[in-house]
C-alpha cells in the first residue's frame, strides 16, 4: 500500500539516518526494551506510537543517551547514527547531543531572553566566531521554527513571557540552532492548543527537508498526519514497523490493529 | 481484523448501527429483484407497482446509509479495519442502490410487456437468471457480515454463470426477432431487463470485491473469469 498523500511527502526509502539492532534497555530489573531493531531514515518524520509503559519514550531517550543520566538504566545492543556507535565510549554525550537535539512535551525555554535561549547552544559549541555570525545563526534558527516573524522584534524579551506554542516553537528554534542531523520530539504538542499543535506540525513538516526528525505521540490522528513511517511499541517490543498510510489503514499485526483502532490491546 | 470491542463503546454502537442498515437495505434489494422478476414471469402488474414504490425506501436507506457513515468519519476517525468497514459499507449501498434501480426498471418494462404478445419461455428464463443473481446478492451480504473473505471470493467466481446465462438470452432473443419481426417490440424490452440483471451480477460480484478488500485491506488482483460475450457478438444470420 502506498502512502496515499501528495507525491511531494512520499518516503525517500535510501538514506538511513539512525540504525539500531538488539537494543535491550533495563531498569534496574525492569526490561524496558526488549530487542528492538529499526531503521530510522534521514530525511523523514518518524512516529513511535504505542500505550503509556510500552518504551517508546525510552527508546526515543536511547538515541541521544538521554538515558545515561538515570544510574539504574542498562542499554545493550548497537544504535549507530551515520554508521558510527554513539554508545562508543569515546563519544561525548554533549557533543552527540548537538547532532541529536530534542524537544520536550512541554516547553522548556531558559530564563532569558529570546535571542539567548536559541544562542546558548552555538555560543558553548562553539559555532559562531563573531557576534554578527551569532545573529545570522538565531536569525535562520528562528525562521526554521517557524516564529521569526512573531519575535523579531522583541529578542531581547523573556522566551518565558511567550505564548505555549510560541514558546514550543522557540524551543524547536533552540533545538536546530546547533545544526543537528536528527531532532527528537517526545509529545511536543500535549501542551498546546489545536491553532499551535496545527502550527507545530507544519513546522515539523518543514523540518524534514533537513532533518530526521522523530517524534513520540501519544495522539494517533498526529502521528498519522506528520508522519511517513510509523512504529508501534508494545509492552517493550516493536511490534510493527512501516509506512503510515499503511500501518493505519492495514496494519499487518493485530495487536497495532487493537491499538489505532481504539481497543483494548 | 479484529472481534473485540472498542474502549469507547458508542464506537461500536455506531458501526454496528450502520452495518444493520446495510442488511435492511440488501433485504430490501433481495426481496424487489425476487417480485420484480415474479412479476414479469406472471405478469402481475399489482406486484410490479408494488416493487416500483418499494425503491423509495431503498434510496432512502442509502443516504441515511452515507450520512451515517460520514459522522463515523468526522466524529471517530477510524483506522484500519474500522475504516475499512467505514468505506465498504458505503461503497455496498451504492452498489445495492443500483441494484434496487434495476429491479424497479425491471418491474416498469413488466407494465409495458404485460400488454404485449408473451415471448415463450422468456419470463421463467429471466426469473431464473434474476434468482441466481438474488442468491450471489444474499451470499455476498453474508459474506460481508461475516468477514468471510472466502465465501467472497466463491460469489465472485459465481458472475460467470450469470454471464453464461445472458449469452444464452440474447442469443434466443435475436432468434425471436428474426423469426417474427412482431416479436422485436417485446424482444427490445426482455434484452434490457436480462442485461440489466447481467450488471446487478456485477454489482454483488463488486459488493464480493469489497469484502475482500475489508478482511485483507486489499483489492483482489487477479483476473475473475468474465462471460459477457455479446459486445463481440454481430448479427449475421449465418452464425445462428
Amino acid at each position: 500500500m502506498n502512502d496515499m498523500r501528495i507525491v511531494k511527502r512520499d518516503v525517500d526509502m535510501n538514506d538511513i539516518k539512525i540504525s539500531a539492532k538488539g537494543v535491550q534497555v533495563y531498569y534496574g530489573d525492569t526490561h524496558a526494551i526488549k530487542d528492538v531493531n529499526v531503521e530510522i531514515k534521514d530525511k523523514t518524520v518518524t512516529a513511535f506510537i504505542g500505550p503509556s509503559g510500552c518504551g517508546k519514550s525510552t527508546f526515543l531517550r536511547c538515541l541521544n543517551r538521554m538515558n545515561d543520566t538515570i544510574d539504574i538504566c542498562r542499554v545493550e545492543g548497537s544504535i549507530q547514527i551515520e554508521g558510527e556507535d554513539i554508545y562508543d565510549k569515546r563519544v561525548d554525550p554533549v557533543q552527540l547531543r548537538a547532532k541529536v537535539g530534542m524537544v520536550f512535551q512541554k516547553p522548556n525555554p531558559f530564563p532569558k531572553s529570546i535571542y539567548d535561549n536559541v544562542a546558548y547552544g552555538p555560543r558553548i559549541h562553539g559555532l559562531a566566531r563573531t557576534k554578527a555570525d551569532l545573529d545570522e545563526i538565531v536569525e535562520k534558527s528562528l525562521r526554521r521554527g517557524a516564529i521569526w516573524n512573531e519575535v523579531k522584534d522583541r529578542l531581547h524579551a523573556p522566551g518565558t513571557g511567550l505564548s505555549g506554542g510560541q514558546q514550543q516553537r522557540l524551543c524547536i528554534a533552540r533545538a536546530v540552532a546547533t545544526e543537528p542531523e536528527v531532532l527528537l520530539m517526545d509529545e511536543p504538542c500535549s501542551a498546546l492548543d489545536p491553532i499551535a499543535t496545527a502550527q507545530v506540525e507544519e513546522l515539523i513538516d518543514e523540518l524534514r527537508e533537513n532533518f530526521s526528525v522523530v517524534i513520540v505521540t501519544h495522539s494517533m490522528q498526529q502521528a498519522a498526519r506528520v508522519s511517513q513511517k510509523t512504529a508501534f511499541f508494545h509492552l517493550g517490543n516493536l511490534v510493527e514497523y512501516g509506512e503510515t498510510g499503511q500501518i493505519f489503514t492495514n496494519p499487518q499485526d493485530p495487536r497495532t490493529e487493537s491499538y489505532i483502532t481504539g481497543r483494548i490491546g | 481484523m479484529t472481534n473485540e470491542k472498542h474502549i469507547a463503546s458508542v464506537f461500536d454502537r455506531d458501526l454496528e448501527a450502520i452495518q444493520a442498515l446495510i442488511m435492511k437495505m440488501g433485504g430490501l434489494v433481495e426481496a424487489n429483484i425476487t417480485s420484480a422478476a415474479q412479476a414479469l414471469e406472471e405478469r402481475d402488474v399489482e406486484l410490479a407497482a408494488k416493487v416500483r414504490a418499494s425503491d423509495k425506501a431503498i434510496d432512502a436507506l442509502e443516504e441515511q446509509i452515507n450520512e451515517e457513515a460520514a459522522r463515523v468519519i468526522a466524529l471517530r476517525s477510524p483506522a484500519a479495519g474500522d475504516l475499512r468497514t467505514v468505506l465498504t459499507v458505503m461503497k455496498i449501498a451504492g452498489n445495492l442502490e443500483r441494484c434496487g434501480d434495476y429491479a424497479k426498471n425491471l418491474a416498469k418494462r413488466t407494465g409495458v410487456l404485460a400488454d404485449m404478445q408473451p415471448i415463450t419461455g422468456a419470463g421463467a428464463s429471466i426469473r431464473r437468471m434474476a434468482r441466481e443473481v438474488e442468491e450471489m446478492l444474499k451470499l455476498a451480504l453474508d459474506a460481508y457480515i461475516q468477514r468471510d473473505a472466502e465465501l467472497a471470493e466463491q460469489v465472485r467466481q459465481r458472475d460467470l454463470d450469470v454471464d453464461q446465462m445472458y449469452n444464452a438470452l440474447f442469443r434466443e432473443f435475436l432468434t425471436y426477432m428474426m423469426e417474427d419481426p412482431r416479436n422485436i417490440s417485446a424482444c427490445m424490452h426482455l434484452h434490457f431487463i436480462a442485461k440489466n440483471i447481467e450488471r446487478m451480477g456485477d454489482h454483488a460480484t463488486s459488493i464480493a470485491e469489497q469484502v475482500i478488500y475489508l478482511v485483507t485491506g486489499e483489492m483482489p488482483e487477479e483476473s475473475r473469469p468474465k462471460g459477457d460475450l455479446t459486445s463481440h457478438t454481430d448479427m449475421d444470420m449465418e452464425s445462428f
